[in-house]
């Protein structure tokens, strides 16, 4: 087993984080173009601790290395189930995700935490344990694992980039939302 | 918006998804939104009737049945149930 870690903060409140979180792997966000879908699955509010779960199922198209395209019989298209709790009282959005492709050959649970730092800042925890399951050769396991943590560490740069664009963009789209109401309250009061 | 994998469903989702979203900003992080029975219910569920076909053609179903067997004990660390 192999473990990633890493951690970065954003300049945004918590609840801008947490919002935009729902929308981080849209066309904003032009260094995640290896998400091809993003489907929600379930999602309910637990009535006793007010904790927002959500199932969602991430469609990627990765580039997956030769080598191991043999070893798999490979197909482009792999998948990630993503089961979210957001806990509005601790204000932590905890996210962790598992591969169901190729899920008998190794195991990828990736643990993401967002938290407020202060009222403007928020904190990203991101954790992986990446497990090869394929019995016999330590050297095959080893190679898959390690391929695996450096395409982590390759993405955890582009994640963040990617973000920082849905980010902005939210933030401007929410303004002129609030710019939009503000304007059509005052038409109100004229009439 | 993301899309959906299935592109039959895409117009489906982004109505949901659109419903979702100022939901969760306006009500639900203010303290006053319950996830059943609210304004994109029904929305979901026109979704979701779109969606278990793709899955079920896909054959995605059943392995999403087993990674949710594997998720449970996250489950009861991040529900914080007693």
């Amino acid at each position: 087993m192999k473990v990633f870690s890493n951690t970065c903060s954003f300049n945004y409140s918590w609840e801008e984080v947490s919002a935009a979180n729902w929308q981080k792997y849209c066309p904003w966000n032009e260094k995640s173009t290896h998400v091809t879908a993003v489907d929600t699955l379930s999602r309910r509010v637990d009535e006793e601790t007010g904790i927002l779960r959500t199932e969602r199922l991430i469609t990627c198209k990765q580039s997956v290395p030769e080598w191991l395209k043999s070893v798999i019989g490979c197909t482009d298209t792999s998948q990630v189930l993503e089961v979210s709790y957001v806990n509005p009282t601790e204000k932590t959005v905890t996210m962790v995700s598992q591969n169901i492709t190729w899920a008998n050959l190794v195991r990828v649970q990736e643990t993401v935490i967002y938290r407020p730092l202060s009222a403007t800042q928020t904190q990203f925890e991101q954790a992986a344990r990446i497990t090869a399951l394929c019995g016999g050769w330590q050297r095959i396991k080893n190679s898959i694992e390690d391929s695996l943590v450096s395409r982590f560490k390759e993405n955890a740069m582009k994640g963040k980039e990617g973000f920082e664009c849905v980010l902005e963009m939210s933030r401007r789209v929410f303004a002129e939302e609030r710019e939009r109401e503000r304007l059509r309250s005052q038409g109100k009061m004229m009439v | 918006m993301s899309a959906s994998l299935a592109p039959e469903c895409n117009e489906v989702k982004e109505r949901y998804d659109t419903c979702f979203l100022k939901w969760y900003s306006e009500k639900y992080l203010r303290g006053n939104g319950k996830a059943d029975n609210n304004e994109c219910s029904k929305l979901f569920e026109n979704y979701q009737k779109c969606l278990k076909v793709a899955l079920e053609e896909r054959g995605i179903d059943k392995l999403l049945a087993e990674a949710r067997e594997d998720n449970k004990e996250n489950d009861a660390i991040h529900m914080k149930r007693k």
